[in-house]
């Protein structure tokens, strides 16, 4: 093919159509487009700035009035006291008893569900065919969609039940209960991350050991996992995590008394967490007294420890990165030169692979059908005596006698108005932070610190992010308890979220897009705005809809800022105070004898709401993924 | 060389980092010709497209000393205007990227950006585009359609297509075929050769058999230093430096 024979095809030159020739140098078009793109850099990174400002404001807010009560009591005397009893006749500020508790509940539920969990991943990642995963995914990730007021509710009207006559105690509120229901809660997080890490592990280490003639359980046992293995601790470091902060459900089943178990292994005995005393007290505390100071000093020391198993877990994750293929290698490697000794000598034996390899499956298929077993009993129970509950009535009507007779209809619209408030102020600040992250920045101290903003955020405990919208919006900005305050701390509570997925999803975009785009001349914000986003955006959907299912099964965040219990209308005014449905929810359940019917009503309503939340999101995620496919 | 001067670049120098990527480049691409870079693999070929229209400010560790002119305007002068810059001087890359959006949108996209509304000029736009890419034909009746359901060969024609519809006057071709089979190749060398009637082509190319089919004028990179550039026909009957024959007779490279 030489140039000259080329085919003299037709091939008509281009009119000008657009405009008359013009050079590189500056031109009013030119300035205009500068203009624009400087003005939304600005602008994304004002929105970035949020995220460090409200860590800013937590630190502060919490240790301003945190810090008082180690001038009264002094630091040790604080942290190492044995008695809390801020009402006694001589109060005592000791965090040690609560601190103790926190971790007592922690760890046995850890107990609970780190088996659990580790077995359900690996069924899912290597057992299950992809019928049964297509299932039972999403199953474990409802899971993760229920309130914890929900829980709570459910720990305490059969759980502790169960407890109580089963091991023949005087009382169900335990120890035990609050494990249970908190491995419950943590297994869809643990499981989760779990999965992630075992299906990363690569296609080739697998091969390689089954083509030495290795079981499957063997190669699970030998190369998967231990190739999965720090992938499955952070998993299991976030499950602690999840548990550390929860409160509701805590609070709702463990007794709450602040005592140290004895002895130390008495499973049955009440305990009180740090989270818990926030929920309980922080709401009767007088402002500004000894006990306020003590609490939010509880506060700080929940979000240190909080802080430190997050960033345990950060740090096993980025390690792993680092050495996620040579792990596999060293474990193929040793289970190669173990393989053909076994294979040598098969009288050797006690069991032989086969049969271990049916026990292992028989055990993990057992767990699985556990944690199945967990989901399906809490919803049967919820949505039997709930349907009955329900009546047009109960969806229209305002609440009476204590919300004994009438309906839900404020509480309902409530819980809207407060997520389509906090999803008004998290979406666009959340979507500009990660675009600025992604999008116009290389890596500098500066986004460095926006990123560990935004993981401080997303591990703080939700009650934290309460008291601060109490201590900061209520009080010190003089908002009140109303619909604006509680908006505005759900919105930082899903702020995380936000820009996680957002990050996530803009990350998936090829980088031969951008280039695409400049190529022809486009400025930085029209490449992000025609060609970044739109294909980025069923991903952000996919993260705004599960901050919208988190921020409305909420309580703890809105039950000093935003909630009242009881109230015939609806907010006229930002200002005014709203009736939400998993505080409704949680007063009927704790505090108002004989109203048990509308509990599960409740209930119903509340958890039809959130999972009906969540099934889009996966059904949003499910098509995009189809159409990634294409 | 009776050809009028487009491109041109004085002494230019650049790094990534600390490493040297450009070392005194001096070189003058005529108008309405094509122009292809050879040269091993690391040598500095694609840095020096790059930097033709100002791709390389994506990347932050660059630095740049020297002048690279367009029309006899620096193009890194303060006031140039890096947008106007590669909306003058296109670019096409290794692998096909078109964005997921319709055929028709992906070429429409550029004249939209710099401002064209009206639709039948859009339409126009677009049709002539794809003419001047040799794909009209294949896809006039699904114009519609996602531009990935395309074949490799039609993307990357395509490519062309939606930097043709900028009314460049440069095109910076980044191994256009690498990604391609030889009969998709085959077409674009056609219409590499067809381009460079009304535009001035610069490609970049590891395949030194391409370079001897379409450019006119060649240019040997080595280690970041242009070692020759000449008339295509004397860099490979003729070359006047060891370096480029030992790697034209494939010594090394």
């Amino acid at each position: 093919m030489k140039k000259e024979q080329a085919a003299p095809v037709p091939f008509r030159d281009f009119r000008r159509i657009r405009r008359p020739e013009t050079g590189v140098g500056p031109s009013p078009a030119g300035a205009t487009r500068h203009l624009v793109d400087w003005t939304v850099g600005k602008l994304l990174f004002c929105a970035a700035l949020v995220a460090i400002a409200a860590v800013f404001f937590i630190i502060v807010f919490l240790l301003r009035d945190g810090y008082q009560i180690v001038l009264e009591t002094g630091l040790w005397n604080f942290l190492t006291g044995a008695e809390w009893n801020p009402a006694g006749q001589h109060p005592a500020y000791g965090v040690l008893p609560l601190i103790t508790g926190t971790l007592l509940v922690m760890a046995l539920a850890m107990a609970i569900a780190v088996p659990l969990s580790i077995g359900s991943a690996v069924f899912i990642a290597e057992i299950a065919g992809s019928g049964t995963r297509t299932i039972i995914k999403p199953a474990i990730e409802l899971l993760a969609g229920i309130p914890s007021v929900v829980y709570g509710f459910f720990g305490l009207i059969l759980l502790t039940d169960w407890i109580r006559i089963g091991f023949d105690q005087p009382s169900g509120s335990s120890w035990l209960a609050g494990s249970i229901l908190l491995a419950i809660m943590a297994i869809p997080t643990i499981t989760s991350v779990a999965e992630d890490a075992i299906s990363s592990v690569p296609r080739e280490f697998r091969e390689g050991s089954l083509a030495l003639g290795a079981t499957h359980w063997q190669t699970i046992k030998n190369i998967i996992v231990p190739g999965a293995l720090s992938g499955i601790s952070a998993a299991i470091i976030l499950g602690m995590g999840r548990a550390i902060g929860e409160t509701m459900a805590v609070l709702m089943v463990t007794g709450n008394a602040a005592v140290i178990p004895d002895p130390i292994t008495n499973v049955f005995s009440p305990v009180r967490t740090l989270t818990g005393t926030l929920g309980i007290e922080m709401g009767e505390v007088a402002f500004g007294s000894t006990h306020y100071h003590a609490l939010f000093g509880v506060a700080v020391v929940l979000l240190f420890i909080t802080l430190v198993v997050n960033s345990t877990a950060r740090i096993i994750v980025s390690r792993m990165q680092g050495t996620a293929r040579s792990g596999p290698h060293r474990a193929l490697t040793a289970a190669a030169s173990r393989i053909p000794h076994a294979a040598s000598a098969p009288f050797g034996r006690v069991v032989s692979p086969r049969t271990s390899q049916r026990c292992a499956f028989l055990l993990i298929s057992l767990s699985v059908a556990i944690v199945l077993a967990a989901l399906g009993v809490i919803l049967a129970e919820i949505v039997v005596n709930g349907a009955g509950a329900i009546s047009w009535e109960f969806l229209t009507g305002s609440p009476s006698d204590l919300g004994r007779e009438g309906g839900i209809f404020p509480a309902i619209a409530g819980t809207l108005y407060l997520v389509g408030g906090a999803l008004a102020i998290a979406l666009p600040l959340g979507i500009a932070t990660a675009v600025y992250l992604i999008e116009y920045t290389a890596e500098t101290p500066l986004t460095r610190s926006i990123r560990a903003a935004v993981d401080l955020l997303n591990g703080t405990p939700s009650i934290v992010f309460g008291l601060f919208g109490f201590a900061f919006l209520v009080l010190f900005l003089g908002f009140g308890v109303s619909l604006i305050a509680g908006q505005i701390t759900l919105g930082l509570m899903i702020l995380p979220t936000i820009i996680r997925t957002t990050e996530e999803a803009l990350r998936s975009i090829p980088g031969s897009f951008r280039e695409g785009s400049y190529a022809l001349g486009a400025t930085k914000w029209q490449t992000i705005s025609r060609v970044v986003l739109p294909p980025a955006l069923p991903g952000i959907l996919t993260g705004a809809i599960l901050s919208i299912g988190r921020a409305a099964g909420e309580t703890a965040p809105i039950m000093f800022t935003a909630a009242v219990f009881s109230s015939r209308f609806l907010p006229s005014s930002l200002t005014e105070p709203v009736m939400a449905l998993p505080y409704h929810l949680f007063v009927l359940t704790t505090s108002i004898p004989g109203a048990t019917p509308q509990s599960y009503g409740t209930a119903f309503v509340l958890l039809l709401l959130v999972l009906s939340i969540y099934l889009a999101a996966i059904l949003v995620r499910r098509r995009y993924n189809h159409a990634k496919v294409m | 060389m009776d050809n009028s001067t487009i491109l041109e670049t004085r002494d230019l120098n650049l790094w990534y980092g600390q490493k040297h990527a450009l070392i005194d480049i001096t070189v003058r691409i005529p108008k309405k010709t094509v122009t292809a870079l050879i040269g091993p693999s690391g040598c500095g070929k694609s840095t020096l497209l790059r930097c033709c229209n100002r791709m390389n400010d994506l990347i932050d560790s660059s630095r740049i000393t020297g002048n690279v002119l367009f029309n006899g305007e620096d193009i890194y002068d303060g006031h140039a205007d890096a947008y106007a810059v590669r909306e003058k001087i296109g670019m096409v890359f290794q692998k096909p990227n078109p964005f997921p959006k319709s055929i028709y949108e992906n070429v429409a996209y550029g004249p939209r950006i710099h401002g064209v509304r009206e639709k039948g000029a859009l339409d126009r736009i677009v049709e002539e585009s794809l003419k001047g890419a040799a794909l009209w034909d294949e896809v006039k009746d699904r114009l519609h359609e996602p531009a990935l359901a395309l074949s490799g060969g039609q993307q990357q024609r395509l490519c062309i297509a939606r930097s043709l519809a900028v009314e460049p006057e440069v095109i910076l071709m980044d191994e256009p075929c690498s990604a391609l089979d030889p009969i998709a190749t085959g077409k674009i060398e056609d219409l590499i050769i067809r381009l460079a009637r009304n535009y001035t082509v610069v490609i970049v190319t590891h395949n030194m058999q391409q370079a001897a089919r379409v450019s006119e004028y060649t240019g040997f990179m080595y280690m970041g230093e242009l070692i020759e550039f000449d008339e295509t026909s004397r860099i490979f009957e003729d070359p006047g430096e060891e370096l480029t024959e030992n790697y034209i007779t494939g010594r090394f490279g």
